[in-house]
């Protein structure tokens, strides 16, 4: 299966018993990728009037924004880091915008992410001497996971290596104790085959909605830690034409002038309106 | 800033700060009812980076680059090398990016300076070199045949730029790094 931010036309999806030795199983043809998939559902996350932000070096929530901002957000303040829409010319103006609490909202991703909303970007290996690989950090995000007002977590691999119980170094906690000064959580965990929510009160993220064509059992197959689901869980609501028509049209457009390496994202990535 | 730490929301039950020593959880002396990460401020003794142009007086101007101005506030000492010198800057280029002589040591010229980095608006980084650097650092016997053909059989400044940086990055005719 293509990997987000592959290049990818249409993406025919197996369903629960695919195999790469190839049993027998349904295929569903589907009219996006998984890179404009994601795009899509974190549009949906932002809100009119807010300020929204992603790191740099994050095409899909990058996309995303430009999305909401296109189609029901059109008021929202957009920061795409180290990019042409960035207000800011240093880290420390950006900081303590965080840090005043005016961030709406932020999308992060982690190498794991586990049940308690904690990710991890900073080393595979619990030996923090001798990890077996380690990652360049995410400093900014262990302070803004904590002073943003909602946090999306959306990771492009939903496999049990990714989504673990417990995760081997926490580089930002999905919970603190209630005497902490805290202005914000996380909300969501998005990835290519589900949604999650994450219960605050009790400090777990739990099974939202499944995206077509995937199956409960391919889920729970596929993540490594307990979904909390006792009954049916809802599908997703596919991307809709106009949502896929603007993410291939005006935010293409935008993402080409956005920096070098967002152009050539958007060029591999987000279908060229003329052959969708 | 210049105050001896500062209390940050955030990193309270991560890993990271059971590593760090200059980072502690402490209570709100206001009162004492809330909790949060105090860091203590890092104040390096000296600080070298490179800038497009600077002039006699130590003014710097660094294209888009302010954190080398956060980074020459926070440090006792600093040491810029540009890629231009001249007398004195410009009114126009006293802006974006500009740090002033006060807190700026010594400037030096050296041409190509941030190579195998990139200089924005002049040229770009060195993919290729790049690419050796990352191979080489993989382990301690290649970096320091790195090191040894890169730094330390080099006499100075001008033997690197002109056995190492791409000569035609060196034409004065054509723009560099395009």
């Amino acid at each position: 299966m293509a990997r987000a931010g592959a290049c990818g036309r249409r993406l025919a999806r197996q369903g629960s018993g695919a195999s790469p030795t190839g049993h027998e199983s349904r295929v569903t043809e589907l009219n996006y990728n998984e890179s404009e998939l994601l795009a899509v559902l974190l549009s949906r996350e932002v809100r009119d009037g807010e300020v929204s932000a992603c790191g740099a070096h994050s095409q899909i929530p990058a996309a995303g924004l430009l999305l909401a901002q296109e189609l029901h957000a059109p008021k929202a303040d957009l920061i795409i880091l180290n990019t042409a829409f960035t207000p800011f010319r240093t880290s420390k103006a950006f900081h303590f915008l965080c840090q005043r609490g005016e961030l709406g909202l932020f999308f992060v991703s982690g190498v794991q992410i586990d049940r308690h909303g904690n990710y991890n970007l900073h080393q595979l290996g619990t030996d923090p001497d001798r990890p077996k690989v380690r990652f360049p950090g995410g400093y900014g995000g262990g302070l803004i996971y904590y002073a943003a007002r909602r946090t999306v977590v959306f990771r492009t691999e939903h496999t049990r290596r990714s989504l673990v119980e417990k995760v081997d170094f926490i580089s930002a906690a999905g919970s603190t104790p209630p005497d902490v000064i805290r202005l914000g959580h996380p909300t969501k965990l998005v990835t290519p085959k589900a949604s999650f929510r994450f219960e605050k009160d009790e400090g777990v993220l739990r099974l939202d909605t499944i995206h077509s064509p995937w199956t409960l059992a391919d889920i729970q197959e596929n993540t490594g830690f307990d979904l909390g689901v006792s009954g049916p869980v809802p599908a997703t609501k596919a991307p809709s034409a106009e949502e896929l028509t603007a993410l291939r049209g005006v935010v293409r457009e935008k993402m080409l002038v956005a920096s070098p390496a967002y152009a050539a994202w958007a060029r591999s990535t987000l279908v060229e309106p003329q052959s969708a | 800033m210049g105050v001896p730490y500062v209390p940050i929301i955030g990193l309270v039950g991560t890993d990271l700060l059971k590593r760090r020593d200059d980072m502690v959880v402490a209570a709100d002396p206001f009162g004492g009812k809330t909790l949060s990460v105090v860091a203590k401020a890092l104040r390096p003794d000296v600080a070298v980076f490179h800038a497009q142009k600077a002039d006699r007086e130590g003014n710097v101007s660094c294209g888009y680059d302010i954190e080398a101005l956060i980074l020459s506030e926070a440090s006792r000492h600093v040491i810029v090398s540009a890629e231009q010198i001249v007398d004195r800057l410009t009114e126009k280029e006293a802006t974006g990016a500009f740090i002033p002589g006060i807190h700026v040591d010594a400037v030096v010229h050296a041409r190509f300076g941030a190579h195998p980095g990139g200089c924005t608006g002049l040229y770009g980084p060195d993919k290729v070199h790049m690419a050796r650097y990352i191979a080489a650092a993989q382990d301690d016997a290649a970096f320091d045949e790195y090191l040894k053909t890169y730094v330390r059989d080099v006499k100075d400044h001008d033997e690197y730029v002109e056995r190492f940086v791409p000569r035609e990055w060196r034409e004065p005719v054509r723009a560099v790094g395009a």
